[in-house]
């Protein structure tokens, strides 16, 4: 890490630039805050151990709340709000005075901005309008200068988020031309991969004391489901990742498959991603298996490998002599892959298996739903067609196809009985997002916190889900066609089930904004890379933290007090548009003309407590009334003790 | 058919001759299917072997039996029972299959072999034996039923009865009449003297000058006092016998310038706000020589009421809202896209659809309009006047959403029922030309318009936003928009109270009625819930998450009951929210003064192309959002359009595809319940404790907490109670009684019974609860045609399997 440099800059002389008209009215405001800007220390003397818990900018009182009676290390609160709360290993870089941030919302904001190793600080001076920007450098995906510099010298940039939010930021152009500006310690910060740096995750030692890299384990996972079993065995002919790179070396396959024979399905399926089991019914024993396309090419291949081991899937289900191909694509966009050598199956090769076309649009048509959802929800919403808008941005639309299509593998599995078998083009797109909102139908485990946590690992992450192309973590170069917004099209989905739902997910909505916020923010090292080798190649358990030790040391910041664990539910949402809503809380959250829905945990926590004051007290008193009963009177020996009953609890 | 001259039905002929018993009619003894009747109703005519059609794909599920229509009600009698019925609230006064005939909207036959059909009206002639009878109803129910078996004269008399009574041409022919005649002052009514007003729980009606006088005292309105001008109704025709106005105007005043306004209505009070700025309502002034004199005179008398002397605000709503006609347009177009259109044919263009119907633009601009009303009062200190021509539709609106966010007392149950009372009953909201519950013609039409479904919208918005701010829930809120289609609370029946008491009295003439003490017949309130439900049915109106007067609040392990006192400052009773939820840009200091930077406006080379302009209102309501709310206090809805929600439970309940088993707000709402009911059974438990430790005898047997001993078996299978039978006095304490001890009492409750630590949801949860969408919404044309599979919507996803595990 290059840490001189830019350091200096902190003592800077007072920026003699300052803005006249907003100083003539600001100056007018009689409410008046000590100047603490003149004596500001450099924050890194306090970043050696003062440290957050996670990025965002809790509260005081929250922070106070959270690391209340937890193992969690402290918070030194210092009472210099201009600098962010620093992380371990997060040194300032720049700091800038009089910078105007032109909020959409508001207006111009004059304010002092910190570029750290991680972060962008803004903190806005101005007495009547106090403002805080605190955004992991992650997030940025493009900074861009925007028109020549004024003639007051005075430079101008704009920030395009991930999160869905622009930033624009002007200050004067630095006197000293010698010194980096801040616009050039953003693009290296902000971008280390493309300067052939590592990311802030990689410097990030935080000691959390749950450890999140345990959070899955393969065997485990499986074991919970049930195998091995007569029917599916264990296979390990992907331990050194040479049947297929982008798969996980845990598999589970049918016994009846030897894995020579695997290896010759492999060359069948794109990218060798074979059909593999994820999930089984613990009932029926009917099964959700994934693949990629089957490489059939114009001249209609065919593999009398991938047949066998399709029917040895279907074989293993007693229950039903079917087989159902969920290709998630258009039935065009799968023909059309057939010039390219991929396909579908044909019925005709494949005996007894019924092939459906789910009609999700690829990731570039997400890509663009997801832009101009971003025009129409950020920074203002046009009040008179919000509705119209919505509707031709063609989000919901997308999100109902991908829940329409996840109800469907479920409900062919629990209700009839029949295995399925999933796959897109390559199978790390679309595929996870139906085969992981299909087990979350299904399978209550995955509801819990802990469980969402494994079914993340094993179906997103394991399987292969390109995280570092999708997103982009430090990589400057915004255009890439790879990038899109497929995981978090899934957490929408998952969200949307919330809603349907209230009672049966154990982790609030909050769970699913951090993880969306880390899923940028290059603070952990879950979300990096493309696969399961690239993870162990790169050492990321050693060298990074998992999102899970911070969620899981924390956990009740992330659960839902309304859960009730409905072991045995298997749900079944409402796919229309009638109940389909814009995730106002995520996409809108910017916007201060909106205020956060009264969040519900806080009245039940209220009535939780009220809960546990009032049984302590019948507690004592019923021992008090029993002393006095027995004391006083023996010959009431049959003296009731049904009110001595503890009264039951659910929570 | 009518052409049997003795047998022509007219609503007179029907009315006074109670003897004609005719329930004892032969055709009834075929099935033994008997037409449960309420006082003073009888059978107009009735058709045997109907087919009531249940399911959406298929008739293998519909039921056989007597179609009847009386003076109240079409009602449907069968031995069967619906195969996925689970659960539903029991209705005292209306059967499972009944609707009351003011909520019919349009009857519909169709004869499907020659290809007819025709809306029938009243006394039309119908050319053909129809096959098919559709009901469209104004709760938005669609029902059908089938003559394939029945006697097609018989059918065809059936059909026009219904289409007959459900129009009648005068007020004194809606039910509510005869009921309470037969009910409270007949020879074996229950109640000689008529009907307890106020119903079980003292709502106040605002028909005597203690309840003003009471309201003043509540709000602080000391400059302020109830005046008794218009007794009689000698002033006014459309107001309120007593009503409030400014002290400093006498009675020779107001009598003076009542002349000028239209419908001589003298400007009235509202509500104060506790700083002392005054809401007031007033209508045009229609004499244009004395506009300004008696504006000032007004206005002047109004800021002598305030206590810094501010100045008057007016609000001219007629300006700036929806007239009645664009809210009824919005409403029918809502109704096309919710129920009438296919589901999944209307799935594609719901967004868009759902836009041009404007009624949540309507919502929205009501709210906001109320906001701007808020942030005068609250903000700038100063007293306003609601404008409106005639003062008795907007007005209504507006007075009752500005109370509903800034007086906690309103979000009670109890104030909640006073402000309806106060802003839209003794206000003359024209309730029965508004509900349009007489013969239409089409003049008659144009006075139809959903206002009050359009203020309970805007209520259940708040509620959305702020679910412990209300002692009720959206169950209660739509039970009582369907309560205005059952034509006996003298809530909805009537233009005015003037009205009301001059029916009631030349009713009471014409049949001879002896009032006692009262000067005209008495109805009973819709506040009286336990006209229309049992007492455990009527918990499903307390919300168990609100906070409030009542309600306990822990602070720091010590309870806290909030109370409204003259300084009451609006503090804040959560902590902080977490962040990423709070909107992140805000920081965290702990106050944010008031100004905002102005400057930041009049920078324009600094800003975007379109810089954003705040108002001061906008900036009001922006401040505002960055405390943490408290449900105690004000409330400001968002008024962006991407936060205000479609009313799911009204307008969806119906729709069998849009219901979500095992989902829905009621899941969230039962899990709440059980926990609120712990700490009831806690409390009493405690209180047990405490009575006996005080009492020096020893303890004998403690009695168990009454939520345990009273609560009935869950989901009871029961018939309504037939209320044709005069119920002994001691019955009716002792309902009055259990009643109290329902009152905040949750409608679910811990089991004694069930295991500890396995709390079982019950399966007939929904996202319809308590309502159910079986058999309450069949669309016309489409049922057991292929086409019909295909346009039935998503649920076609599902294999028969799956939807054969729900029936279960």
């Amino acid at each position: 890490m290059e840490k001189s440099g830019s350091v200096d800059s902190l003592g800077s002389k007072q920026s003699s630039s300052r803005q006249p008209s907003v100083d003539s009215l600001s100056s007018s405001s009689t409410t008046s805050r000590s100047d603490r800007s003149s004596q500001a220390k450099p924050p890194s003397a306090v970043s050696s151990d003062s440290v957050s818990v996670s990025d965002l900018p809790l509260s005081p009182e929250q922070l106070r709340a959270n690391i209340r009676n937890k193992p969690v290390p402290k918070v030194i609160r210092d009472s210099h709000k201009d600098e962010p709360q620093m992380l371990t290993k997060e040194t300032v870089q720049d700091m800038a005075k009089d910078v105007t941030y032109i909020c959409p919302f508001i207006g111009a904001l004059r304010g002092t901005l910190t570029v750290t190793n991680y972060r962008l600080f803004f903190r806005c001076m101005d007495r009547d309008a106090a403002l805080v920007l605190d955004i992991p450098l992650g997030v940025l995906s493009r900074v861009e200068k925007i028109g020549a510099a004024t003639s007051r010298g005075e430079v101008s940039y704009g920030i395009v988020c991930k999160d869905i939010r622009n930033l624009r930021f002007v200050h004067k152009q630095p006197d000293d031309t010698l010194k980096k500006s801040i616009f050039e310690n953003l693009m290296k910060f902000a971008f280390p991969v493309s300067n052939g740096q590592p990311l802030f995750a990689c410097e990030y030692d935080q000691v959390f004391p749950e450890n999140g890299w345990k959070v899955y384990d393969a065997l485990a996972e499986y074991k919970r489901q049930g195998l091995p079993n007569e029917s599916w065995r264990i296979s390990k002919v992907n331990d050194h990742y040479e049947l297929c790179d982008t798969y996980p070396s845990t598999l589970v396959v049918p016994v009846t498959i030897p894995d020579e024979e695997l290896k010759r399905v492999a060359a069948f399926r794109a990218k060798g991603r074979i059909s593999v089991l994820s999930w089984i019914h613990p009932e029926s024993q009917a099964t959700i298996t994934r693949c990629s396309q089957p490489m059939v090419g114009a001249n209609g291949k065919c593999s009398k490998e991938d047949e066998k081991l399709l029917q040895a899937i279907m074989d293993a289900n007693a229950q039903s002599h079917k087989l159902f191909i969920f290709d998630a694509r258009p039935s065009v966009n799968a023909a059309a892959n057939k010039m390219k050598g991929g396909g579908f199956e044909s019925e005709d090769a494949y005996q007894n298996a019924e092939l459906v076309f789910l009609d999700i649009q690829n990731l570039h048509v997400m890509r663009e739903s997801l832009r101009k959802l971003k025009e129409v929800v950020y920074p203002n919403i046009d009040e008179a067609h919000w509705l119209s808008n919505l509707e031709s941005t063609h989000w919901l639309e997308h999100i109902k196809a991908v829940l329409a299509g996840a109800l469907r593998i479920a409900d062919k599995v629990e209700s009839g009985k029949t295995s399925v078998v999933v796959h897109c083009s390559d199978g790390w797109d679309r595929t996870p997002q139906l085969t992981s909102l299909a087990m979350l139908m299904l399978d209550a485990h995955y509801r819990t916190i802990r469980g969402f946590q494994v079914l993340l690992e094993k179906e997103w992450l394991s399987f292969g889900h390109r995280f570092q192309l999708r997103i982009g973590h430090g990589d400057k170069n915004h255009t890439d066609a790879d990038r899109s917004p497929v995981f978090l099209q899934f957490i929408d989905c998952v969200w949307q089930m919330t809603r349907q739902f209230p009672a049966a997910f154990e982790f609030n909505e909050y769970f699913l904004i951090t993880i969306l916020d880390h899923l940028y923010s290059c603070l952990f090292g879950t979300f990096m890379c493309n696969s399961e080798q690239q993870r162990l190649k790169e050492e990321l358990p050693k060298k990074t933290v998992s999102l899970w030790s911070l969620i899981n040391s924390q956990l009740e910041e992330f659960c839902n007090p309304l859960y009730v664990n409905y072991s045995s539910h298997v749900l079944f949402p409402v796919v229309s548009m009638r109940h389909l809503e814009l995730w106002v809380g995520y996409y809108i959250r910017w916007n201060p003309r909106m205020r956060p829905q009264e969040p519900l945990h806080q009245r039940y926590k209220e009535l939780l407590a009220k809960r546990a004051e009032l049984q302590k007290r019948v507690e004592e008193l019923q021992r008090e009334v029993a002393n006095r009963a027995a004391a006083s009177s023996s010959e009431r020996a049959g003296s009731p003790t049904r009110s001595i009953t503890p009264v039951q609890t659910f929570v | 058919m009518f052409s049997v001259k003795p047998l022509k039905p007219t609503f007179k002929s029907y009315l006074p001759p109670l003897q004609t018993d005719l329930k004892k009619s032969p055709q009834l003894t075929i099935r033994k299917l008997e037409a449960k009747l309420l006082p003073g109703e009888i059978v107009v005519n009735e058709a045997n072997f109907v087919r009531k059609c249940i399911g959406a794909d298929s008739s293998q599920d519909d039921l056989w039996g007597k179609l009847i229509c009386t003076n109240f009600k079409v009602s449907f009698i069968t031995h069967n029972s619906l195969p996925q019925q689970n659960f539903k609230y029991v209705h005292r006064l209306l059967g499972e299959h009944d609707v009351p005939l003011a909520c019919v909207e349009q009857v519909v036959t169709v004869n499907d072999v020659k290809g007819k059909q025709k809306v029938l009206g009243s006394n039309k002639k119908l050319k053909f034996n129809p096959t098919e009878l559709i009901l469209y109803c104004k709760d938005l129910r669609i029902l059908r039923f089938r003559f394939d078996q029945a006697g097609p004269e018989s059918a065809k008399k059936v059909c026009l009865a219904i289409a007959h009574y459900s129009q009648p041409a005068d007020p004194q022919l809606l039910f509510g009449f005869e009921y309470v005649s037969s009910r409270y002052y007949g020879s074996s009514g229950e109640r000689v003297n008529g009907v307890d007003p106020g119903g079980g729980q003292q709502t106040p009606l605002f028909d005597r000058p203690s309840d003003w006088d009471r309201e003043i005292k509540r709000t602080g309105a000391s400059e302020w006092r109830v005046c008794s001008v218009n007794e009689g109704y000698t002033i006014s025709p459309s107001l309120p016998e007593y009503f409030v106005v400014p002290a400093s105007l006498a009675d020779q005043d107001l009598k003076q310038y009542a002349c000028s306004f239209t419908g001589q209505r003298i400007p009235l009070w509202c509500w104060n706000h506790p700083n002392g700025s005054a809401l007031v309502r007033m209508s045009s002034i229609s004499d244009p020589q004395q506009q300004r004199k008696l504006d000032q005179r007004i206005c002047s008398a109004i800021t002598k009421s305030h206590p810094q002397r501010c100045d008057v605000f007016k609000s001219d709503l007629d300006k700036q809202l929806p007239n009645i006609q664009e809210v009824q347009a919005a409403l029918v177009k809502l109704r096309q896209i919710c129920v009438i259109e296919p589901f999944e044919e209307s799935e594609e263009k719901w967004l868009s659809s759902l836009e041009s119907s404007r009624w949540m633009d309507y919502v929205r601009a009501f709210l906001r309009h109320a906001v701007e009303v808020v942030y005068t009062l609250e903000g700038k200190h100063t007293s306003v006047i609601l404008l409106e021509e005639e003062d008795r539709d907007l007005s209504c609106v507006v007075a009752g959403l500005v109370q509903l966010m800034l007086d906690p007392h309103c979000r009670s149950l109890l104030g909640f029922q006073a402000l309806v009372q106060k802003e839209w009953v003794m206000a003359g909201h024209r309730f029965l030309d508004r509900c349009n519950h007489l013969k239409r013609n089409e003049e008659r039409r144009k006075e139809e318009s959903p206002l009050f479904l359009l203020f309970l919208d805007c209520v259940w918005q708040l509620l959305n936003q702020y679910p412990s701010a209300f002692e009720f829930t959206e169950t209660y809120l739509t039970v009582l928009s369907d309560s205005m289609w059952i034509p006996i609370f003298s809530t909805f029946l009537f233009n005015c109270p003037k009205q009301r008491a001059e029916h009631s009295r030349d009713f009471a003439r014409s049949r001879s009625i002896r009032l006692g003490q009262d000067q005209a017949l008495r109805f009973p309130a819709v506040w009286d819930w336990s006209q229309q439900f049992s007492p455990k049915d009527q918990t499903l109106f307390n919300n168990p998450l609100y906070v409030g007067k009542g309600a306990t609040c822990v602070q720091n392990g010590a309870v806290k009951t909030f109370k409204r006192t003259k300084q009451k400052s609006y503090s804040s009773t959560l902590r902080g929210l977490p962040p990423a939820l709070r909107n992140g840009q805000l920081s965290d200091l702990d106050t944010l003064p008031r100004r905002n930077s102005l400057v930041l406006r009049l920078r324009p080379e600094l800003g975007q192309a379109r810089e954003p302009c705040e108002t001061p209102c906008e900036r009001f309501v922006r401040e505002r959002f960055s405390r943490p709310a408290d449900p105690q206090g004000m409330l400001l809805p968002q008024l962006l359009p991407s936060h205000l929600s479609l009313w799911r439970l009204y307008f969806l309940r119906w729709v069998p595809e849009a219901r979500i088993p095992h989902g829905g707000p009621a899941t969230a709402f039962h899990k709440l319940s059980l926990l609120v009911d712990e700490i009831h059974t806690l409390q009493s438990r405690l209180r047990h404790y405490n009575t006996s430790n005080s009492t020096p005898t020893p303890t004998g047997p403690p009695p168990p907490a009454p939520s345990l001993a009273l609560s009935p078996p869950p989901n009871p299978p029961q018939r309504p109670h037939s209320l044709s039978r005069p119920q002994p006095e001691q019955q009716q304490q002792q309902q009055q009684q259990q009643q109290q001890q329902h009152h905040g009492r949750m409608y679910f409750r811990t089991s004694s019974s069930a295991p500890a630590g396995t709390p079982s949801t019950p399966d007939y949860l929904s996202s319809s609860f308590p309502f159910s969408p079986e058999g309450n919404l069949c669309r016309r044309g489409l049922l057991g045609t292929p086409l019909s599979k295909l346009l039935s919507g998503a649920r076609i996803w599902l294999s028969t399997e799956t939807l054969a595990n729900e029936a279960l």
